[in-house]
């Protein structure tokens, strides 16, 4: 998994950019905590995370993290608007149960949303429908069909669709190329493995 | 992207073995909440492992309404069973002995060794009994405290309990917030709801209607011992689960012979079970502490007494770990979940786990590897 892990550290160096030091954090699907374990060593946030699975939320509490075992839409139904500076919600989109829901849930309790999301209209994930007759198995979903949970792919371009059906401002967004480390600024829909937004009401 | 997911113990897990019991005796007045005033209590207790030179390894335990002061270890070796927390506490163990310094007290009321009901009354040279102030949970805390400080603890490295005792650990958070470094309430609630309140009033009439409990005025070797059995019969449903006890017993009986005469005598196991339950509890409890302690559970309302749950964890500084338990109907997950939540919005420092078990409320008296992890895993990230 060692280039998975290599991967990843590019887009938590562009989302430890947008977040202010000192800021209250969410993280939806926290996992194990990396993400907030290193936003709080870098910017000292006061993070907390939400997560269904047990073992991982003891990984948390391992690390001496403010985490919650439960269903995240619940989680964000007891706070008040703009208790958070920032939800983020990395990698979790296309798993999430009702997004459009979802995602202004998160603006109304956070006053930034960070979201992160593999690009489904990425050239590979075309190719692999069309040449393959199926997807992509890789080192970040090495799992077949059954062995996974349920997704809900995304691109790019019906991402932005729906923020400015919705209304939603985009404030900052970065598109990575297929090593999800290089910038990638032409036909993102196209050429982008991975898009991340900062996004406010 | 390293973390081990467990931590491994340090040592082999071993036994406390043998143990005894101490009392503490404070001779300074105690103001009870309702205003009534004692000379003097005493509290029996036990502690396990050694305290270290900063005096910074200590978890106080917390009982919950029926156990006592001896959570691990045995008092003989002809003890049938250990401490009610002994598969918890030890070396090796999650609460680890090699590590910490557990202190356990009998709580305040209660009739294990500790001044409650059954003691005698130095103003009168009579037994308490419904004499005994109104005891509370902030009371048992408070009593606490006064054997913590003469422990020479300056501060506690954790509070723990479940049920009433995981009450009490929120109640220490609140009181005493520079005091304790740790919160690990379990099974609990930050208010008893109405149908907790309503299976104690059914106990309590148990009690209450059985002929021997005079008011409250019985002989030490009597009492309302019919009474008392059946409200434990009834209180230890409530502590079980649907799956749990068909799981338990199912409909096993003991006279499997199909043609035996229909009869209103034991048969079934968890008849017997419960019948068993309720004999051996009357030997060990005391009709009237029952009714106080049950009483504490009821009027226990953080959200009343504060004005909000927000307003009641406002000084709070302790790190909180709250654990629910999927099967327990009587402290249910959503009363645990409730607590953080306010906590957080609160600004505090509190997570929530989960332990998905089959064993109702009880479940965090179990042997549960997933909790044992947890509960490592909140111990060891400092």
């Amino acid at each position: 998994m060692k280039r998975a892990s290599e991967k990843r550290s590019v887009d938590m160096q562009i989302i430890l950019d947008w977040v202010e030091p000192g800021s209250r954090i969410l993280d939806l699907g926290c996992g194990r905590g990396v993400m907030l374990e290193f936003l709080k060593q870098k910017k000292s946030i006061i993070g907390m995370g939400v997560d269904l699975d047990p073992s991982k939320i003891r990984a948390g509490v391992k690390k001496g993290l403010t985490v919650y075992q439960g269903d995240l839409e619940a989680f964000m139904g007891s706070f008040p608007d703009s208790f958070f500076d920032r939800i983020l919600c990395s990698r979790t989109l296309p798993e999430l149960s009702h997004p459009s829901k979802i995602i202004h849930e998160a603006l109304r309790v956070g006053r930034h949303l960070t979201i992160g999301f593999v690009n489904h209209g990425y050239w590979k994930n075309r190719l692999g429908m069309l040449f393959e007759g199926g997807r992509f198995i890789n080192e970040v979903y090495p799992n077949q069909w059954h062995d996974s949970r349920p997704t809900n792919p995304v691109s790019i371009k019906e991402f932005e669709y729906f923020c400015s059906k919705e209304g939603i401002s985009i404030s900052q967004k970065v598109y990575l190329s297929g090593d999800w480390k290089t910038p990638c600024r032409i036909v993102p829909n196209f050429s982008a493995g991975y898009a991340l937004y900062d996004l406010a009401r | 992207m390293n973390d081990t997911e467990d931590t491994a113990p340090s040592n082999e897990l071993g036994e406390i073995g043998l143990v005894s019991y101490a009392d503490f005796v404070s001779r300074e007045p105690f103001t009870f909440e309702n205003g009534r005033i004692i000379p003097e209590f005493s509290l029996r207790y036990e502690t396990y492992g050694h305290l270290n030179e900063a005096r910074s390894n200590v978890i106080l335990i917390n009982h919950a309404l029926t156990a006592d002061h001896h959570c691990a270890g045995i008092h003989s070796l002809q003890d049938r069973k250990p401490g009610w927390w002994n598969n918890m506490i030890g070396p090796g163990k999650p609460i680890d002995t090699n590590r910490f310094f557990v202190v356990c007290s009998n709580c305040l009321g209660g009739c294990q060794g500790s001044t409650g009901p059954t003691s005698i009354n130095p103003e009168t040279g009579k037994l308490y009994q419904l004499e005994f102030p109104f005891v509370s949970i902030r009371d048992m805390v408070r009593a606490q405290k006064r054997l913590v400080d003469h422990l020479g603890v300056s501060k506690l490295y954790a509070v723990v309990g479940g049920s009433m005792g995981g009450m009490q650990v929120l109640q220490w958070g609140i009181e005493f917030p520079d005091f304790v470094g740790r919160l690990l309430p379990m099974a609990t609630t930050s208010q008893q709801g109405s149908q907790a309140i309503a299976f104690n009033e059914v106990g309590r009439q148990a009690i209450m209607q059985d002929p021997e409990w005079l008011q409250g005025n019985y002989a030490e070797d009597g009492g309302p011992k019919v009474g008392l059995a059946i409200a434990r019969m009834m209180a230890h449903i409530t502590y079980l689960s649907d799956k749990g006890m068909d799981m338990k017993f199912g409909r096993r009986r003991r006279n499997e012979d199909i043609n035996t005469v229909f009869s209103f005598d034991v048969d079934f196991e968890v008849e017997s079970y419960l019948r068993y339950q309720g004999q051996s509890f009357i030997n060990r409890f005391d009709a009237n502490t029952y009714l106080y302690f049950t009483r504490a559970l009821d009027y226990f309302d953080l959200k009343g007494q504060y004005g909000s749950l927000e307003k009641a964890f406002e000084d709070l500084k302790s790190k909180v770990l709250v654990v629910g338990f999927t099967s327990d109907w009587l402290f249910p997950p959503e009363g645990n979940r409730e607590i953080v939540l306010a906590m957080l919005r609160a600004g505090k420092d509190a997570s929530y786990a989960e332990i998905a078990m089959d064993f109702g409320h009880d479940s965090f008296l179990v042997e549960s590897p997933d909790l044992y992890k947890l509960v490592r895993a909140f111990f060891s990230d400092d």
